[in-house]
């Protein structure tokens, strides 16, 4: 009397699909990525050109826009594959956040227009949420959109904008309503990045890098037509779940956490560092973590292939992830101790000063996307039923 | 890949649930702490009788379920959810696991229709002196005599140890480790409970004199076969923790929304929110390092042994974490006697420190990882 295993992936359709995706990625490969900026954007689209015309490209997309429209089970196996050939993925966050709100919302046309030049890498769409004056408080945003006629005229600022200077589209928030109306005064609205009016000031972040920028617009005329949903909706459409194609991914990320874990391992063993029980022991605790974040990786694709949904609590995952991402680096530095400080032009820097960049860049991970204590917030009211905070304003 | 989820699963825990809250609940627990008993007879006689969770890793063959570690986990994460009190740790993770994977069908059919049954109460006896579970540390030896073998020395902290019908201890004989089962009214043994921090679950000294023992599982590779049973122990344990853990949680949220202080629920301040999210997302983390642990274990996979060391580390530190945080969101009244907070604390320190040193089981997981 034992109870039924539950569905795997592993039936053979399945495994003929990987062995058919990892030929054409075998066969296709891109090579190394080239270390200018300018050739390493060329190189990217070219690659995300070549899987768009093979048909291996958008794995959870409907076909009519270019897509695979493939069951979870084998976007899952896409991605693993994807991760394992270690090709490019899309530039922007056209592809990752637009798009889904795009296929559940869109009109047809902005489909046509948007979805298959997004997916195949011809146009590199970037996000303008965040203001300087709405940040964590994102209704709060002003950059405004006044109507007139067939047109919106945007004015505003919009900051922490990643891949801005590459962007040929910003897919924005903007508030058609008055300030006082928050977040049911809010639209969303796709704006040209090349239209009259819109300026890209790189913004230099802390790593002395310039991962994002500032965007300007003043006075930009956008057509109504860019209009995703109702004016004023534009807070439930970005807010919404933007379903399950990320959830697919997340078993090969779970996998590049390992594989980091793996190779600072091997670092720490060449170094003879592994015999100090101190040291060890930091790295149980990560050995730890990397199999839990691989646990709730497999939970939430089994959630999702058993149930239909992903569990209520998927949010978890990125607060596990930014604080390991986070430490690990730092131990990293730790263990390396003066050497771990060395940039990367230094001749004794230890393997390119990846640890020290991970180190600064990660800084970012539990700001960007809501920083660590507003979902902490999200979690403790919408999971666990807390009371909401009484100076602050109502969701 | 393994699938996180099963229906019937849902079906056992709510099964389980729903019984043990109209049997153990908080006043029942005191009541047989105050009596200085493990068990209630009639409640364990139910638990036989109508839901057969004695039996349920014990194969079919032997009068049980047949089920295997992710169900007893998920029964007993509903157990150290109301911290019940009661033998069951000890007959059906420690010695019901070990008889069922003993491979000696002579002592399964001996006693596993006793356990099933809910007749016979068992435990496994490993610790002595250190308190540690390593087998290297094991002095307790067994001597042939006759038919039978005769076992000598003494071990500490065993669970359930005082009551239980059967003694299946781990003992040294000529050819290297063994098992060796001692009953009810074999002579020459002298079990004394001890005074420890958990009240809710008794351990015992058992002091054996050449005590008379049968051998189980004399065909196994001993090393082997003990690991296991150690593993299966980890993840069952484990999943008692991380049992607990949701139910410090839930104590704790229950009361922030309706404690009051500077005229607002104590829920609606930070502080307390961000302190409940966490223990959320080290009981999620837990229990699915519980459940892929009890999945590995019983599909043999080999991470296996890691899956195991590795939600038995993560859930001691959460249960220990939510356990004290619990005493803290409930301020004062966390602190009095008859607050149950104090009872999840005793429970989650004893569980933390069950096997071992927590630093032992650590370096035991760097071992198993490659590091």
């Amino acid at each position: 009397m034992t109870l039924p295993h539950a569905a795997t992936s592993g039936a053979d359709p399945d495994q003929a699909f990987r062995a058919g995706l990892r030929q054409f990625l075998a066969e296709h490969h891109p090579g190394r990525r080239p270390n200018d900026p300018g050739e390493r954007l060329a190189w990217t689209k070219a690659w995300l050109a070549t899987l768009f015309d093979n048909g291996y490209a958008g794995p959870g997309w409907p076909r009519e826009f270019g897509g695979m429209d493939l069951s979870f089970a084998q976007q899952v196996i896409y991605h693993e594959e994807v991760a394992r050939a270690r090709v490019p993925g899309p530039p922007g966050t056209g592809v990752g956040i637009a798009a889904p709100t795009i296929i559940r919302y869109g009109t047809r046309e902005q489909k046509q227009r948007w979805l298959a030049p997004m997916l195949r890498g011809d146009k590199v769409w970037a996000q303008g949420y965040s203001e300087p004056e709405a940040g964590s408080d994102l209704p709060s945003l002003r950059t405004t959109a006044r109507r007139d006629g067939a047109e919106y005229i945007v004015s505003g600022q919009k900051i922490w904008t990643s891949h801005a200077a590459d962007a040929d589209v910003f897919f924005t928030l903007v508030r058609t309503g008055t300030q006082e109306s928050r977040q049911r005064g809010i639209t969303y609205l796709v704006i040209d990045a090349h239209a009259p009016g819109v300026q890209v000031r790189p913004l230099r972040d802390l790593t002395g890098g310039h991962q994002f920028a500032e965007v300007f617009f003043d006075d930009v005329r956008v057509p109504v037509g860019n209009r995703i949903g109702e004016e004023n909706d534009g807070w439930r459409l970005a807010r919404t779940s933007l379903g399950h194609e990320r959830t697919a991914g997340a078993m090969s990320q779970a996998e590049m956490y390992r594989r980091v874990l793996t190779e600072l391992e091997e670092l720490a063993r060449e170094r003879g560092l592994l015999a100090d029980p101190l040291v060890r022991d930091q790295f149980v605790d990560l050995e730890i973590r990397v199999g839990i974040i691989r646990y709730k990786a497999q939970a939430a694709i089994g959630d999702i292939l058993a149930k239909g949904e992903a569990g209520p609590v998927s949010s978890i995952s990125r607060l596990l992830i930014t604080a390991f991402e986070q430490d690990i680096h730092e131990f990293a530095l730790d263990l390396l101790g003066p050497v771990g400080l060395l940039g990367k032009s230094a001749p004794q820097a230890v393997q390119r000063s990846r640890w020290l960049h991970g180190f600064l860049r990660t800084r970012a991970s539990t700001i960007g996307a809501g920083t660590r204590e507003i979902q902490l917030n999200t979690v403790a009211e919408q999971v666990l039923g807390l009371p909401h905070e009484p100076g602050m304003p109502a969701r | 890949m393994t699938a996180g989820y099963r229906a019937e699963h849902d079906e056992l825990r709510q099964l389980v649930r729903g019984f043990l809250r109209e049997k153990s609940p908080g006043h029942e627990v005191r009541r047989l702490i105050e009596a200085d008993r493990n068990r209630d007879d009639a409640v364990w006689a139910q638990m036989a009788d109508q839901l057969g969770l004695p039996g349920i890793v014990v194969p079919t063959a032997h009068g049980g379920a047949g089920y295997g570690p992710a169900e007893l986990g998920i029964v007993l994460a509903e157990m150290g959810r109301v911290l019940l009190v009661a033998p069951y740790f000890a007959t059906v993770a420690l010695a019901g696991q070990a008889l069922a994977t003993s491979g000696d069908e002579e002592a399964q059919e001996r006693w596993l229709p006793g356990i099933a049954d809910g007749s016979l109460t068992a435990t496994l006896a490993v610790a002595e002196g250190s308190g540690s579970w390593d087998l290297g540390e094991v002095t307790v030896s067994a001597e042939p005599a006759g038919g039978h073998w005769n076992v000598s020395g003494t071990k500490l902290f065993v669970v359930d140890g005082h009551s239980a019908d059967l003694l299946l201890v781990v003992a040294r004989a000529p050819d290297g480790l063994g098992v060796f089962g001692v009953e009810r009214d074999a002579p020459d043994v002298e079990r004394a409970k001890l005074d420890t921090l958990d009240m809710t679950r008794e351990l015992a000294s058992v002091i054996l004199r050449g005590a008379p023992a049968v051998r189980v599982g004399a065909g196994q590779d001993a090393m082997a076969w003990l690991s296991l049973v150690g593993d299966l122990a980890l993840a069952a344990l484990a999943a008692e923790q991380i049992g607990g853990a949701a139910r410090c949680l839930e104590l704790s949220v229950e009361y922030a929304k309706v404690r009051e202080q500077f005229g607002r629920p104590i829920g609606s301040f930070q502080a307390i929110k961000h302190k409940c999210a966490s223990m959320l997302l080290e009981v999620e983390c837990g229990q699915s390092a519980v459940y892929h642990a009890s999945v590995a274990l019983g599909e043999g996979q080999p991470d296996a042994s890691i899956a195991a060391t590795l939600a038995y580390a993560y859930c001691s530190r959460a249960f220990t974490h939510a356990a004290k945080e619990c005493i803290q969101i409930h301020g004062g009244i966390g602190y009095t006697w008859e607050h149950d907070a104090h009872l999840y604390l005793r429970r989650a320190k004893s569980s933390e420190l069950l096997f071992g040193p927590p630093a032992r089981q650590r370096a035991r997981l760097a071992e198993l990882a490659g590091i």
